[in-house]
């Protein structure tokens, strides 16, 4: 088991973002999380990243409590996410967003960096060569130089998988990263996923476009209105009448087919 | 002489707080903090100085001068410091780098135009006084908490009931919405600064009338007050910048009659810092996420 | 021959900017991880005093004093630091300030140590210390064709650059390195780089703490070279001229520091009228480098093009072989 969420609740004042949700994940899957808007979704990888402290319930990854753990301990444990709304190092190159996001996989403090120690020179070729070879895994290794700010929005999204593929993890947790893309875009994100996921990297992926989360996804679970409503293959959660009816009740953007 | 301390920390306390509504009015509308606030109070204090001691002038004529500059001063603190940083993403901390440098800049001009060190007020009102019992008061005393009660109140009225009062309300909760539904936020943010500014040098002249000194270094220490008490009461809170003031009055006359007058000023700062680390919502403030 | 190209005057005014350069490069390193100090007068008090209560009163060598003060400002640094860690970042910027003027008014108020307002004077001179310590083993500034007074300007001049020289090579390689990386992931976006794994709290107090310790170095080799403070020295006036070095000269490059420092220090000396009007200038170059270029006069992109420049010609120089 990779991730197992258990029981996790979360309110925020007077509304129930999440209400006593449970489902996990096994090796090697991509699991989709869907939802109408406002359903929880994000709030559910805030959980998990402890971004936020849930109200009651726990995250458990390969066995391990991680619940309690700063943010960047659990990306130090192998979880490593993006966020919906792009959240890079706008001033920074792109390749030195890919090697900060080595940060928890190196480890030269100040004096050897200071010093210019071997060990410290080797970690960086190390990491820079590691981060050339990401971004021409998301195709970006010609803008590498360029500052983070300055690429397209779907470049941007791309760059921000990368970014967290350089921290090495095990899960990785996918915030909408088709949001703003046009059709083929989209089409190479989903190259991009499967590929991921063959490099040996368990998924776990918000989405609104359903084509993309059907074609990709091994597995969904299914929030509404912070209940878990359904979990199964796509084409069960394709037939299944409470989701379509979660997703009638909201406009029409969404929609399951 | 405890009830004269009393009065003394009150009296303090009342013109802190009304210090303190000009950081609230700005912090409430704009949410920066304006460093230059102390400064452009020291102008209206000088205004004092000049109105009655220089020119033998009438005091109430020393309140239209200083309403006068300190409006004029808020305009150009709007137009050239705050309003060209207005719209940029990147930083929180150009505008208050920016009131910083308007606020040493001030502070040396006001020594260029006055001259350094500390100038008298000089009013028909400074030696009056009364006694009731063994209890000597001065009518300034009165005065200053008379016109601090009345400004409180008008603020709020004005806040609370009127259509000004309304947008600039409206515009503190969200500038877009407000800009939205029609309000000229340009125009709001304005006649917030100004109006600040106006309550600043207000408060300045009954420094001066207080304190019988007024000096270019005073808009530091009495900015740093007035952080304090918005520190102390939560920000964009004029309840709380009242309470807050008469407790920085009142703690300030304490540590004097213990005979620590050296650390008088030291009362703020070390407020400002506990504050800051144990509620930084400040007392009346609600924690926001 | 070389006395006569020794002015000491001069050597003093290239001491202050040297002085001044550490000073900006504190401001720098805070703000690197996106902290802004107003604090760095009190830190430098905390680093003059301790050196020069040491040195004088208890005959500590000089090292040693200036080490002191370096220490007991870190250790101040950390412990503001640690709790404005809770503060967003208007608000740790009058944190600090209520800090250094909290030092300021302990320092006028505890007169039995500090002589209060008065200040301490005769405080060891460290050029005046160096050339005893040569003199003993039998040294004499003659042999360079210099006075004695010369000679002290000039030590105290080459010692001065030596660790600015070391400072400017430890910053610069610190800033292209993971630390580095780390600091300005913090300023660009603190929750992105804890979701990378980043340490914020430990690189905010980091960051913070070199910067005191800078400041308080600062402030310690500022007493040894004058050999007279006072509270004066280390007022708000001060920490806002801090600020302006860093400000104007750009906060995001090393180079910010060392151009705004040494620009800002020499104007007034070279143009005597402005002088009287320093702090007006400040106060005016805040507020339009806030307007129109909030990055400083040297930024990042600068010294890209630099770089990119230089690489290209080095290039071109081996092609040519
Ligand atoms: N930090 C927060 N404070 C208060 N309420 C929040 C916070 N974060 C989320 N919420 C609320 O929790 C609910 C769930 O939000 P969440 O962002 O998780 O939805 P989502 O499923 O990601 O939606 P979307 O598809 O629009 O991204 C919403 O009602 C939202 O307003
Ligand atoms: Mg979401």
């Amino acid at each position: 088991m990779v991730l197992k969420i258990n029981n996790i609740s979360k309110q925020f004042g007077g509304i129930t973002a999440l209400s006593n949700v449970s489902f996990s994940i096994t090796e090697g899957e991509i699991l989709g999380l869907i939802g109408p808007n406002g359903a929880g979704k994000t709030t559910m990888f805030n959980m998990i990243t402890s971004v936020l402290a849930p109200t009651s319930g726990d995250i458990s990854f390969y066995d391990e409590q991680i619940s309690g753990l700063k943010s960047h301990q659990i990306t130090t444990k192998g979880i490593c996410r993006t966020f919906q709304n792009i959240r890079l190092f706008p001033e920074m190159t792109v390749i030195e967003n890919v090697m900060t996001g080595s940060h928890c996989r190196t480890k030269s403090g100040v004096w050897k960096s200071v010093f210019r120690t071997k060990s410290q020179k080797q970690e960086e070729k190390e990491i820079y060569d590691k981060a050339k070879q990401l971004l021409e895994t998301v195709n970006l290794l010609k803008e590498r130089e360029t500052l983070g700010k300055n690429l397209a929005y779907g470049q941007q999204r791309r760059l921000e998988i990368a970014r967290a593929l350089a921290s090495e993890p095990k899960l990785l947790l996918l915030d909408e990263p088709a949001a703003g893309m046009n059709e083929q875009e989209t089409v190479e994100l989903h190259r991009l996923i499967t590929k991921i996921r063959d490099m040996g990297i368990t998924i776990l992926l918000i989405e609104h476009d359903m084509p993309l989360v059907m074609k990709t996804c091994d597995r969904i679970v299914v929030l509404n209105f912070g209940k878990k409503i359904a979990e199964g293959e796509p084409k069960a959660i394709q037939s299944n009448p409470e989701v379509i009816k979660a997703y009638l009740g909201t406009e029409g953007d969404d929609d399951i087919a | 002489m405890f009830l004269e301390q009393l009065i003394n920390g009150i009296t303090t306390g009342s013109i802190y707080a009304i210090v303190a509504l000009g950081y609230t009015l700005v912090f409430g509308v704009l949410g920066i903090i304006n460093m230059a606030h102390g400064e452009i109070f020291m102008f209206g204090a000088f205004m004092g100085v000049v109105i009655t001691s220089t020119l033998g002038l009438p005091l109430w004529l020393a309140f239209v001068a200083a309403a006068v500059i300190t409006a004029i001063l808020g305009y150009l603190l709007e137009r050239l410091a705050l309003r060209p940083l207005r719209n940029r993403p990147d930083s929180h901390l150009a505008p208050l780098i920016s009131t910083i440098g308007v606020s040493i800049f001030l502070e040396n001009l006001a020594d260029k135009l006055f001259g350094s060190g500390n100038h008298p007020v000089q009013n028909s009102l400074s030696e009056a006084s009364f006694t009731i019992g063994s209890v000597n008061i001065y009518v300034v005393q009165i005065v200053i908490f008379c016109i601090s009660i009345a400004l409180m109140i008008a603020l709020s009225y004005w806040l609370l009931k009127t259509k000004g009062g309304k947008a600039l309300r409206a515009t503190a909760e969200n500038l877009e919405t407000a800009s939205l539904l029609g309000v000229n936020t340009k125009r709001v943010i304005m006649v917030t600064v100004v109006l600040a500014s106006v309550i600043g040098g207000i408060a300045g002249i009954l420094v001066g009338m207080a304190f019988s000194s007024v000096n270019p270094q005073m808009g530091l220490s009495f900015g740093l007050k007035g952080l304090a008490i918005i520190i102390l009461g939560g920000m964009g809170n004029v309840k709380g910048a009242m309470v807050g003031g008469m407790i920085l009055g009142l703690s300030e006359t304490l540590v004097v009659a213990l005979g620590y007058s050296g650390y008088r000023d030291a009362i703020a700062f070390i407020m400002i810092i506990v504050i800051l680390l144990l509620r930084p919502q400040g007392l009346f403030g609600t924690k926001t996420a | 021959m070389l006395g006569e190209l020794i002015n000491p005057y001069y050597l003093q005014v290239a001491s202050f900017i040297l002085i001044n350069i550490i000073l900006g490069l504190s401001i720098y390193v805070t703000l690197a991880s996106g902290q802004l100090s107003l604090g760095s007068a009190g830190f430098m008090a905390v680093g003059a005093y301790t050196t020069a209560l040491l040195t004088t009163n208890f005959e500590v060598p000089l090292l040693v004093g200036i080490l002191a003060g370096v220490m007991l400002a870190g250790i101040f640094g950390i412990i503001v630091g640690i709790p404005s860690l809770r503060l967003r970042g208007v608000f740790l910027a009058i944190a600090t300030l209520g800090f250094g003027e909290i030092v300021r008014v302990f320092i006028v108020n505890t007169e039995s140590l500090t002589k209060g307002a008065i200040g301490i004077s005769g405080i060891p001179q460290l050029g005046r210390e160096i050339l005893d310590k040569l003199e003993v083993i039998g040294f004499d500034p003659e042999i360079l064709g210099l006075k004695a007074n010369q000679f002290t300007f000039l030590i105290v001049f080459i010692l001065l650059l030596i660790i600015v020289i070391v400072l400017v090579c430890f910053f610069s390689r610190q800033k292209n390195s993971r630390v580095g990386r780390a600091f300005s992931a913090i300023n660009m976006d603190e929750q992105a780089a804890a979701s990378m794994g980043i340490n914020v709290t430990y690189y905010k107090v980091l960051s913070f703490t070199q910067g005191a310790m800078l400041a308080g170095l600062a402030g310690a080799l500022y007493a040894h070279v004058l050999s007279y403070i006072s509270p004066a020295d280390f007022t708000y006036h001060k920490a806002v001229e801090i600020l302006t070095f860093s400000v104007f000269g750009g906060s995001e490059v090393v180079g910010g520091a060392i151009f705004g420092a040494t620009f800002l220090t020499l104007l007034p000396e070279t143009l005597r009228a402005i002088s009287e009007y320093r702090y007006m200038i400040y106060g005016i170059l805040l507020v339009v480098m806030m307007a129109y270029r909030p990055q400083g006069v040297i930024d990042e992109q600068m010294m890209r093009w630099f770089k990119r420049r230089k690489g290209r010609r080095q290039q071109h120089g081996t092609e040519n072989k």
